[in-house]
């Protein structure tokens, strides 16, 4: 467990020495900060209740055009500066390793979470806020950020360069989010729509940011997550054999 | 403490170690002699558990490599090849962040990390970020970071490489220091390094083991092969033809001043011919300079036995 916690903390480490971590928040409270602005604005305007549901969405978005960013180092880093090699020569497991970085990238999207809640305590102080609707946008946001980074984290042990896991973790991060744009030509019971908007991000957030936990989305980000992070674990543990 | 039998590794198109068979004995200091690609690192790489051998076994400390990496990563201390660090961090976090991965307890880790900064004499730069640190300095740490847990055997790939003389000499006097306490295992490509400070020497070429011993085991065994210098005066191709004809010469190189005719004579088989060329001359009244065998140096040994493809001198 100690082992566990050292290799997370190095993880983290790397990403606030870095200026990845800060941009990313900078990046994170500017657009949400704008979404809430316009979100109030148009409450008041419309004399409608304020709604957490822009903001979320926002942080949403930057969520995942910033996972390529977050994993894309993790593995490709290693390899590239040979540290890969007095990390498991080190006597850790491939799993802990795994972990530990994909559990660093999920604590600093934690991180960098927290002072949006500012926002939703604003509101809070001005109007009526459902929390229960705001704790669910970030559940679905926690649950989206962990299947795509560990998404990013098997691209980025799969490549040395970190620029191409960047590139192919954005890649199929954007073809998971407008991948059902082809869905709207087909029809209604084609098993390739079903399909196309069960794994399409859009689909699975909606209901988040609404304030409904749908069991099967749930269900499906979790199991994108482990099966990613299983693949994860066996391709570092076969490199040994390659 | 290093056993080693009929290890090989194959790569798609590539046989980087071919049935290898070493050991290595507690407290012993061995050097793992090769040209560069001749399949030191992979060895390396096998006895630390970082890749898997393709057929062979290699145990270290007790442990299998393959069965029990576990066990024996425990007891390793490896400084790979180039030495990669990361470096970002600081020397004392990097060290304590190393003891703590590699189990030592809590309690100890202060101390051990105290005690392999003294020992690498690196305590006054302890709060130096890694990237700012000189070459010779991240060696330094890069090998106390092998010693850090304390650990039965040190496996060092090339750990002088790329150092200027004064801080090659400080890595070999920490190398020398380091097998007091731990049995030792590091590669070199120059050889005059490896004599410096090994116990024994295992020499590798394309793969196979060509030689082991201790230096002048492997001097003495190779340095027979006979190359005998003779100066004579007189008509240069006339002699050569004779000398040609002597029995037992293989090979002769001539070089000529005037009428100072300079030939280097090497026997077949490295076979001693002095008597046989004395004779030939004295049947042949030439004015006779110079008769002397010539020493191969060790390094001229390594050589011959790396340009060969291994498989004994033949030089």
């Amino acid at each position: 467990m100690s082992k566990f916690v050292a290799l997370i903390r190095r993880e983290l480490g790397v990403y606030f020495v870095s200026p990845l971590a800060y941009i990313t928040l900078m990046a994170l409270l500017f657009i949400a900060g704008l979404t809430f602005y316009y979100s109030v604005k148009n409450a008041v305007g419309m004399r409608v209740p304020g709604s957490f549901e822009g903001p979320l969405y926002a942080i949403d978005l930057v969520v995942i055009f910033t996972s390529a960013l977050v994993t894309m180092r993790l593995v490709a880093e290693e390899k590239a500066k040979g540290t890969i090699e007095i990390l498991l020569t080190a006597p850790v497991t491939e799993a802990q390793v795994v972990l530990s970085k994909f559990i660093a990238a999920l604590t600093l999207l934690a991180f960098l979470l927290i002072p949006t809640s500012g926002f939703a305590v604003i509101l809070a102080r001005y109007g009526s806020v459902d929390f229960g609707q705001v704790w669910c946008g970030y559940l679905g946001v926690l649950l989206l950020g962990a299947a795509l980074y560990s998404i990013g984290l098997f691209v980025s042990s799969l490549c040395t360069s970190q620029i191409t896991a960047g590139i192919i973790t954005f890649s199929v991060v954007i073809l998971l989010l407008i991948g059902n744009i082809g869905a709207a030509f087909m029809p209604e019971a084609s098993v390739w729509r079903q399909l196309l908007d069960l794994v399409n991000l859009g689909s699975n957030l909606g209901d988040f940011m609404r304030g409904v936990v749908d069991s099967g989305r749930l269900l499906y980000l979790v199991s994108l997550t482990v099966f990613f992070l299983f693949l994860t674990t066996r391709l570092l543990e076969t490199r040994r054999w390659r | 403490m290093i056993e080693v039998s009929d290890l090989t590794k194959t790569y798609p198109g590539v046989l980087a170690v071919d049935r290898i068979t070493f050991k290595v004995d507690k407290g012993e200091i061995v050097g793992f002699l090769g040209p560069n690609g001749a399949g030191k690192s992979t060895t390396m790489r096998i006895l630390t558990c970082f890749i898997a051998p393709t057929s062979g076994s290699a145990s270290v400390a007790g442990f299998d490599v393959v069965r029990q990496s576990m066990e024996v990563r425990r007891r390793v201390g490896y400084l790979p090849e180039n030495n990669p660090l990361y470096s970002e961090m600081r020397v004392e976090e990097y060290l304590h962040f190393r003891a703590r991965i590699k189990g030592v307890p809590r309690p100890d880790r202060a101390r051990r990390v105290d005690d392999v900064l003294g020992r690498v004499s690196l305590a006054d730069r302890r709060r130096s970020i890694i990237q700012h640190l000189s070459k010779g300095l991240r060696q330094r740490v890069g090998l106390a970071d092998a010693i850090v847990h304390n650990p039965e055997i040190v496996i060092l790939d090339e750990p002088t490489i790329g150092l200027d003389p004064t801080q090659v000499r400080e890595i070999r006097e920490l190398i020398r220091q380091l097998g007091k306490e731990h049995t030792v295992l590091f590669s070199s490509h120059i050889l005059s390094e490896v004599e410096k400070v090994c116990g024994r020497v295992l020499i590798i070429n394309r793969g196979r083991l060509v030689e082991q011993g201790t230096p002048e085991e492997i001097a003495n065994r190779l340095m027979k092969t006979g190359r005998v210098r003779l100066e004579i005066r007189g008509d240069g191709r006339a002699i050569k033809e004779s000398l040609d004809r002597t029995p037992g010469v293989a090979h002769i190189l001539w070089s000529a001043k005037g009428d100072l005719n300079t030939y280097i004579v090497e026997s077949a088989g490295g076979k001693d011919v002095r008597s046989e060329l004395f004779r030939c001359c004295a049947s042949h009244a030439w004015d006779v300079l110079e008769l002397s065998h010539e020493r191969l140096s060790l390094e001229e040994v390594f050589t011959a036995i790396t340009e060969s493809g291994g498989g004994g001198a033949s030089a």
